[in-house]
């Protein structure tokens, strides 16, 4: 329909362009024409006037020139020659067939005599042209000479037709050219506009067109814009949501992202391929290996730890685990002073099988590894501690056994011996439990307000047997009021007594043991000094610490089992006070207790 | 008969009490140190039959008194005795080096050490068999 709407138009527009073209034609001849008759016109009008009156109007029956002149004038439209005088009295005349000299006075006053006129034809039929002019005879206006011509009969003549034809039809060819040439340009407006409907999708898309032309064109874009506006307006609502959910992600992840790094594990997760692909900054000091290099280097060129590099390599996709998880210890070839555990579990997918490749943790064991290994040394200890101790009872109840009956000397050594043996061993057990309490952490001391002289007394009269029997004097400086002090009072008994036996085991014989108390008004301070054989320098920093023996050189003085001062720093710090140490090799040693005064306010409060 | 020299090493003055009774109640001569270093001291002027040690000692200890003993004195003849609490074989690896040495161990008993002083220093010359420890 639109095709053939704009054949038509098209036509109706050559054919007025045609018509157009014609008329200015025409317009054009007649314009030539014209100036072409009034050439001519003028033209002969002057050559006439030129003439002698005489020749020009002859007397009646002589032949006037006129006839010589135009009587083959060929031009069709030629109407007449005359010679007339002033007053139009027609003197001399030379027709063409069926014209008539038409009688009209000329202008006289004018400046110039020659003229052109249009004159009506008496018959009504066509126009006459009449181009004139004076002649003179010696100054006197004599006659007029005048030269008629018919105006232009029809607008073309049969003749001109063809060339007209072939015009109109030269023009009318261009509306094929245009219309093809319109199609063929169009052609793509068709493709553009199915292009666009089907970019807007929808309903558009189904509606049949039959023909495409720029109004379609410009319908589809119209659609299409209206479709993708909407389509936009949808994507920025979908962006922003995206956006805002993007946010929420990179918040999430960065969270996720801040708590591992945060772990106090290393981690590393492998992909399924079995390349590092996370690791997080505790790996680095773990491991001894730059995070980077984890990351961007393979792991043959990074892992120097051949089982670490076993454990990592079995969590392929194509390797042997892919389901259980997996755990090593190990000692990481750069950093030797540690020891790791490494445990590998694979992220599984819904089907249970490994799907994400694996994560793997490292923890440093170093304490656990440390512990056990203590705990070992500990089990060696106190085993050997045991024995020794069994070993002479053993022997002195065999001996024993074997004794004379008389031997009564050697029957009380023996006793001696054994029951001292039996004490030591005793003392050993005791001190063993309440460690193992104090690092349970069971051990919480049960605070009274307690007389910490009679505590004092008490714990100097429990020494003095020992002490007696190594001829050491143990005497006493405590006075006799001392504020009241809050401690446990068993534990607080351990520590003392520990300090005691200590200080009597390492005196020299006919050496001597004080207990010092003395108080200020913030401090409680409690010495246990001797005279014995003094702690070396180097010595002094690790006395408190558990097992720890003073290298001994003296026979008599047989190692203590190294719990005894830790056990009792141990017991003091439970107290929230400090146990400190001054020694001089050769000169004894002095420990002193430091404990805070209770507040003046609660001095009232009974006292146990 | 002379009599036959023993020398105790040993930190716990009970032990070194209770074997020097034992022996010299055997008809032992017995000489004791209470570390390796006095042990060597001794051994200067004293070549014992028998050196009876303890391991764990201040000081020097039994090991490297052991070592120390055979590599000085290569052409006297003596049987070691060390006295030990750890039972398990690997601490007992350190003798393979070492010839005529045995274990005895913890707890130590008087009677069965003087039966097998008895075997080594009064056996006729062809029952010298030492089995070696391990």
């Amino acid at each position: 329909m639109k095709n053939n709407r704009f054949g038509i138009v098209l036509i109706a527009s050559a054919l007025l362009v045609i018509t157009l073209v014609v008329g200015l034609v025409l317009r054009r001849q007649q314009a030539v024409y014209a100036a072409q008759i009034r050439l001519q016109g003028l033209e002969v009008t002057r050559s006439l006037t030129a003439l002698p009156f005489a020749l020009l109007a002859p007397k009646a029956g002589e032949p006037s020139i006129l006839h010589s002149l135009l009587v083959y004038d060929e031009n069709p439209d030629f109407g007449y020659a005359a010679v007339s005088a002033p007053d139009g009295t027609t003197l001399a005349e030379v027709r063409s067939p069926g014209a008539v000299v038409p009688t009209k006075a000329l202008p006289t006053g004018t400046a110039s005599l020659f003229g052109e006129r249009m004159i009506e034809s008496p018959r009504g039929e066509r126009k006459i042209r009449e181009f004139y002019g004076p002649v003179m005879d010696g100054g006197n206006l004599k006659a007029f000479v005048r030269i008629g011509y018919f105006g232009p009969s029809q607008l073309f003549a049969v003749q001109d037709l063809p060339f007209f034809a072939l015009l109109a039809l030269a023009m009318f060819l261009l509306v094929p050219l245009i219309y093809f040439t319109g199609k063929r340009e169009m052609a793509p407006l068709g493709a553009i506009v199915r292009q666009l409907q089907s970019m807007a999708g929808g309903t558009a898309a189904h509606v049949p067109v039959a023909a495409y032309d720029v109004r379609c064109l410009a319908d589809a874009l119209h659609r299409y814009l209206e479709i993708a506006t909407a389509r936009i307006r949808e994507l920025e609502q979908g962006s922003a949501r995206t956006l805002a959910s993007g946010r929420l992600l990179e918040y999430g992840s960065n969270k996720m992202n801040a708590v591992l790094q945060c772990l106090p594990d290393g981690l590393l997760i492998l992909d399924p391929s079995g390349e590092v692909t996370f690791a997080n900054s505790k790996i680095e000091p773990l491991l001894g290996v730059a995070i980077d290099e984890v990351l961007s280097n393979p792991l043959d060129a990074w892992c120097e730890d051949a089982d670490l590099k076993m454990l990592l390599s079995r969590y392929r996709s194509d390797g042997p685990e892919t389901s259980r998880q997996l755990k090593i210890e190990f000692t990481p070839t750069k950093v030797p002073d540690k020891r790791l555990w490494a445990t590998a579990l694979p992220l599984v997918g819904g089907s249970g099988r490994m799907a994400f490749g694996a994560l793997i943790v490292l923890r440093d064991a170093t304490r656990e590894h440390l512990g056990q290994q203590a705990g070992n040394d500990f089990v060696a200890h106190v085993s050997h501690e045991l024995k020794s101790p069994l070993n002479v009872i053993a022997m002195y109840s065999e001996m024993l056994q074997g004794a004379r009956a008389g031997d009564e000397q050697l029957r009380v050594e023996a006793a001696n011996v054994i029951q001292d043996e039996v004490e030591r061993m005793n003392s050993l057990v005791g001190n063993l439990l309440n460690v193992s309490k104090l690092e349970m952490g069971s051990m919480s001391p049960e605070c009274h307000r307690v007389k910490l002289d009679e505590l004092l007394r008490d714990a100097f009269s429990h020494a003095l047997p020992l002490a007696e029997s190594k001829s050491v004097r143990l005497d006493i400086q405590v006075p006799r009021e001392m504020a009241a002090v809050s401690i446990d009072k068993d534990l607080f008994r351990i520590a003392l007594n520990n300090l005691l036996n200590n200080a009597i085991k390492y005196s020299e014989s006919g050496g001597s043991v004080s207990l010092i108390a003395d108080e200020d008004e913030h401090d409680i301070v409690i010495t246990v000094r001797d005279g014995g054989i003094g702690i070396s320098q180097e010595d002094q920093a690790r006395v408190f610490e558990k097992f720890y023996r003073v290298s001994e050189g003296d026979e008599n003085r047989r190692g203590g089992h190294g719990l005894g001062l830790y056990l009792a720093s141990q017991i003091v710090g439970l107290h929230h006070g400090r146990l400190t140490l001054q020694s001089e090799p050769g000169r004894g040693s002095a420990f002193s207790i430091h404990l805070k005064r209770m507040p003046a306010l609660m001095q009232g409060a009974n006292v146990l | 008969m002379k009599p036959r020299k023993v020398l105790i090493v040993d930190d716990e003055p009970h032990v070194i009490r209770v074997l020097r009774l034992t022996l010299e109640r055997e008809g032992y001569r017995v000489e004791t140190a209470n570390d390796g270093n006095e042990a060597l001291e001794k051994m200067a002027g004293y070549a014992p039959d028998v050196l009876i040690s303890d391991i764990q000692m201040d000081g020097m200890d039994g090991r490297t008194l052991c070592r120390t003993a055979r590599r000085r004195y290569p052409l006297r003849s003596f049987l070691i005795l060390v006295m030990t609490s750890m039972t398990a074989m690997d601490e007992r690896d350190w003798v393979r080096e070492l010839s005529d040495i045995e274990f005895l161990e913890k707890p130590l008993s008087p009677r069965q050490l003087v039966a097998r002083l008895a075997r080594y220093c009064f056996a006729p010359p062809g029952d010298l068999e030492i089995d070696h420890a391990g």
